[in-house]
C-alpha cells in the first residue's frame, strides 16, 4: 500500500484528479478548493510557468504567451485541419516541428505538445500530492475513446515527461461507465454520451458480473464545447461589425474577451433561460469613442446556433448503436459526461434520442477522473473481485497497398488486446523490398486515414509478382497502442516496429527531456534533430507526396493497380493485397 | 478466483496455437451466444495480464499473447455469420484460426459478384441493412438501403430490396414508430 496511483482526466478545457482508497473514490481539490483545474498554461515574462485558473485569467491580458485547448493539437500533424484552425483561433504561435509535428513558440522557446500537456499533468500531480500528503508516481490517464495511436502515444509521452508512470491510458467513456457502475452489481446495457471541450465520444457498454464490456465506441475528435463557443463568438463579432463597423476579431485582446464572454454565456445557459453579455470598451470607434458589446443570448437563439452540431453527435450515436447491433430502446441507462452536457438543450436532445432521461447522479466534470482512479487502484492492488474492463479499438488499422488504397487488418470495435495477420504480396516482378505503411481510419483511400508510421521490409527472395508471401501482423495492447510485424513466409525473416512516429517527439528527444527532467525545450537556434532511425519516421518529401497526391480511388478489390502509380514509389516496391491467398487461413 | 501460476501460464502458452476457439473459451461447439459471452468474461478475467500483475514479466508477456487469442476467439464466436464461417473451416480441417480481414474481404468480393454493391459504401450500407434485417429492424434496413442507393442509384438489386422492405414496413407501420428518427 506504499504506492498511491491516481486517475487523471486530462481534458481540453479542464483537468481533474482523483484517488481511490479503501473502497472510496475522492476527487482531489486544488489549492483554491476547486475540483477541476483549467488546462491552461501561461508563460510569464520572468520565466515562471502558471497552470490552471491563474493561467486562464492570463488569457485576457497576455494571450500570446498563454496556451489553452492544447489537447486539440496533441498528436496531430502540422498540416491537419485542426492545426490550421487553431492557428486562426488561438493567439499563441504555432510552428512546424520536425516530421510535420507541431510546436508552440513562446518568446524564443519551442515546446512540443507533450511538453505542454506534461505541465498540466504535473500540476495535477502536485494537486494530488498536496492532498494525499505523499509523492505520487503512478497514474491512469484518460483519453477520448476516438483518439488515434498518434494522440495516445503523445499523451503517454506527456505522462512520462511529467514524471508519472502511466499505468494505462483509459478511454474516457469507459472510465465514466466504471465510475457509474462500480460496486453496484449492475447488469445493464448503457450508453456514455461524452461531449467535452474539444471531442465527442459515444460508447455502448454492457455491464455484468462486474465486467465492463465495451460493445462499440465511436466519436468525433473535431467536435466539442469549444465549437459551441466559436458559434457564439461569430454571432457577437458579426453583429458588432454590422453595428459599429469594427471587426473585433482582428484584436487578439478583444478576441480573448469575446471567447471568455461566450464561454460564460454558455455556462449561464445551463441554469438560466438567457445570458446577458456585456463587454465594455471592447474596441474604439474610428473617431476614438469606446464601444461596448452588448447582447442578450437566449436559450432559443443559442439552440439555433449550435443545433446542427448537436445533431452531428446523434449521427455518431447512430453509428455506434449500429456497430453494437442495438437500437436506442435496448439501453437501460444513459450517462452524461462533459461540461456541455449540463446544457438543457443537450439533455433534452439526448432524452429524445434515447427515449429515456439520462442519469444525473454522477457529476459530468468529475466522473471520468473517478473512473480512472478506480482503475488505477485495481491495477496497483489487483484483487479478483475488482471491476474488470474489456475495451475495444475505436478505429480500423490498415495497411497501404498499391493504388493509394488502405486494406483493413483489424476492424474497428474489435476487443483488445488483439493480434491479426493478413498476407500480402509483391506487385511487381523481382521486387526487392516493400514499404509497410500503417494507417488508422475508416476510409479505403489511404490518404484519408491517419498515417501512423512506415518501415521498409526486404531480404526476401526476388520472385515474380505475387509469388512472395508476406505476413503482416498488427497487434494492439490494452492501452490501445499499436505494434506491427512483417515476416516472409519463405525465409521466416522478420521486421517489426512499435509505431513511434506518433507523438511528434522522437524517442531520443523524449529521453533527453525525461533525463533532464525539464518541461521546456531548447531554443529556436537549436532545432531538435529528427529521429535518425528512419524506419519509423517518414522522410519529409515522401510525406508531402503522400498528402498531396489526390489519387483516384480504384474500384473493387480485384482491380490491379497501375505500376506507374506515384504514391509510394520511384522504385517498384509496393504491396498489393493478395487476392489468391485468402484460402490460406 | 485464484490467480494463475507461472507453470500454468507456460503450459497454456505452449498449447495456445493448437486450441480452437471453443477450447480457448472453454465452451462446447453448440454453446449459445449468451454462454459464449459468459465464458469470455470468466476466462478473460482469469487470464488477462491485468488480473495477474504479480507474475514475472516474461510470463505476463506470454499471457498477453494468450489474452489476444481469447479476444480473437470471442470476436469470431459472438458473431453468428463469423461463427458459421469458422465452423465450416473447422469441419474442413482447415486450421483452428480464422483470418478475419481476409475472410471479410472474401465476403465483400462475393457480395460484389452478386451485385449486392459495386462500391465500398454501397456494400457497406447493404451489409448494414442485412444486419438490420437479421434483427428484424425494418426501419433501419430501409434507411441503410436508401443510403446504399445514393452511392449506386442504378443498382436494381438494391432497389428491389428497398421496395421489399418498404412494402413490409407498410404492413407493420404501427410498432416501428418510436424508433423512426
Amino acid at each position: 500500500m506504499a504506492e498511491i496511483a491516481v486517475g487523471i482526466d486530462l481534458g481540453t478545457s479542464n483537468s481533474c484528479v482523483a484517488v481511490a482508497r479503501g473502497g472510496r473514490v475522492e476527487v482531489l481539490a486544488n489549492s483554491y478548493g476547486e475540483h477541476v483545474t483549467a488546462s491552461v498554461v501561461h508563460f510569464a515574462k520572468d520565466g515562471a510557468v502558471l497552470v490552471g485558473n491563474a493561467a486562464r485569467a492570463a488569457l485576457i491580458h497576455d494571450p500570446h504567451h498563454t496556451v489553452a485547448s492544447s489537447k486539440r493539437l496533441i498528436g496531430r500533424y502540422s498540416f491537419s485541419e485542426e492545426v490550421k484552425k487553431a492557428r486562426a483561433v488561438y493567439s499563441y504561435e504555432i510552428v512546424d516541428g520536425p516530421g510535420h509535428s507541431v510546436r508552440v513558440k513562446i518568446r524564443d522557446e519551442l515546446f512540443s505538445l507533450p511538453e505542454i500537456a506534461a505541465m498540466v499533468l504535473k500540476e495535477m500531480k502536485l494537486v494530488a500530492e498536496a492532498r494525499v500528503g505523499k509523492s505520487v508516481k503512478q497514474a491512469v490517464i484518460t483519453v477520448p475513446a476516438y483518439f488515434n495511436d498518434n494522440q495516445r502515444q503523445a499523451t503517454k509521452d506527456a505522462g512520462r515527461i511529467a514524471g508519472l508512470e502511466v499505468l494505462r491510458l483509459l478511454n474516457e467513456p469507459t472510465a465514466a461507465a466504471l465510475a457509474y457502475g462500480f460496486g453496484r452489481g449492475l447488469t445493464q446495457r448503457v450508453a456514455v454520451y461524452d461531449l467535452g471541450g474539444g471531442t465527442f465520444d459515444i460508447s455502448i457498454l454492457e455491464i455484468g458480473q462486474d465486467v465492463f464490456e465495451v460493445l462499440a465506441t465511436c466519436g468525433d475528435t473535431y467536435l466539442g464545447g469549444d465549437d459551441f463557443d466559436d458559434r457564439v463568438i461569430d454571432l457577437l463579432a458579426d453583429e458588432f461589425v454590422a453595428k459599429h463597423g469594427v471587426n473585433v476579431r482582428k484584436d487578439p485582446y478583444a478576441l480573448e474577451k469575446l471567447k471568455f464572454a461566450a464561454e460564460n454565456a454558455k455556462r449561464a445557459l445551463s441554469v438560466e433561460d438567457q445570458a446577458e453579455i456585456r463587454i465594455p470598451e471592447i474596441a474604439r470607434s474610428p473617431s476614438g469613442e469606446p464601444l461596448t458589446l452588448e447582447h442578450t443570448l437566449t436559450a432559443k437563439e443559442f439552440g439555433a446556433l449550435v443545433g446542427d452540431l448537436v445533431q452531428r453527435t446523434f449521427k455518431v450515436c447512430d453509428e455506434a448503436l449500429q456497430q453494437a447491433g442495438l437500437v436506442p430502446r435496448d439501453l437501460e441507462g444513459v450517462i452524461l459526461v462533459g461540461g456541455p452536457t449540463r446544457l438543457p438543450m443537450i439533455r433534452e436532445a439526448v432524452t429524445h434520442y434515447f427515449g429515456q432521461t439520462p442519469k444525473t447522479d454522477v457529476d459530468p466534470d468529475q466522473v471520468v477522473a473517478m473512473g480512472a482512479a478506480i482503475h488505477a487502484s485495481t491495477l496497483v492492488e489487483g484483487t479478483a473481485q475488482d471491476a474488470f474492463l474489456l475495451d475495444v479499438t475505436p478505429l480500423s488499422l490498415r495497411i497501404g497497398v498499391a493504388g493509394g488504397l488502405a486494406e483493413p487488418v483489424i476492424e474497428r470495435n474489435t476487443p483488445v488486446p488483439i493480434e491479426q495477420t493478413r498476407t500480402f504480396t509483391t506487385y511487381q516482378d523481382f521486387q526487392e523490398s516493400v514499404k509497410i505503411q500503417v494507417f488508422q481510419g475508416e476510409s479505403r483511400k489511404a490518404a484519408e486515414n491517419e498515417l501512423l508510421g512506415q518501415f521498409e521490409f526486404s531480404g526476401f527472395k526476388k520472385l515474380a509478382r505475387g509469388q512472395v508471401k508476406i505476413d503482416v501482423t498488427f497487434s494492439i495492447n490494452s492501452d490501445g497502442l499499436v505494434n506491427v510485424t512483417a515476416s516472409d513466409r519463405d525465409t521466416g525473416r522478420k521486421a517489426s516496429t512499435a509505431i513511434t512516429l506518433s507523438s511528434g517527439l522522437s524517442s531520443q528527444e523524449l529521453e533527453a527531456i525525461v533525463a533532464e527532467n525539464r518541461t521546456k525545450r531548447v531554443t529556436n537556434d537549436a532545432p531538435p534533430a529528427s529521429d535518425a532511425s528512419a524506419l519509423e519516421v517518414l522522410d519529409d518529401s515522401e510525406f508531402a507526396s503522400l498528402i498531396e497526391e489526390d489519387l483516384e480511388q480504384l474500384g473493387g478489390l480485384g482491380v490491379a493497380p497501375e505500376p506507374s502509380n506515384a504514391l509510394f514509389d520511384r522504385k517498384p516496391r509496393d504491396l498489393s493485397s493478395d487476392e489468391k491467398d485468402d484460402s490460406e487461413v | 478466483m485464484a490467480a494463475i501460476t507461472p507453470a500454468e501460464v507456460r503450459a497454456l502458452a505452449s498449447l495456445v496455437d493448437e486450441l480452437d476457439y471453443y477450447q480457448l473459451l472453454e465452451v462446447s461447439r453448440d454453446a449459445p451466444a449468451s454462454a459464449v459471452k459468459r465464458a469470455y468474461y470468466t476466462v478473460t478475467r482469469r487470464l488477462h495480464p491485468d488480473a495477474n500483475r504479480d507474475l514475472p514479466a516474461a510470463d505476463r508477456a506470454s499471457l498477453e499473447n494468450v489474452a489476444r487469442r481469447i479476444s480473437e476467439a470471442y470476436q469470431v464466436l459472438r458473431d453468428g455469420r463469423r461463427r458459421n464461417a469458422y465452423d465450416a473451416q473447422l469441419a474442413a480441417g482447415a486450421g483452428s484460426r480464422i483470418r478475419l480481414a481476409e475472410a471479410e474481404a472474401q465476403a465483400g468480393r462475393e457480395a460484389s459478384a452478386h451485385h449486392m454493391g459495386r462500391t465500398p459504401n454501397g456494400r457497406r450500407y447493404f451489409n448494414l441493412a442485412r444486419g438490420d434485417l437479421d434483427r428484424g429492424d425494418l426501419a433501419s434496413a430501409q434507411r441503410n438501403l436508401r443510403t446504399a442507393l445514393t452511392f449506386e442509384p442504378d443498382n436494381t438489386f438494391l432497389r428491389k430490396k428497398l421496395d421489399e422492405v418498404t412494402a413490409s414496413l407498410r404492413g407493420s407501420s404501427s410498432n416501428r414508430a418510436p424508433y423512426s428518427r
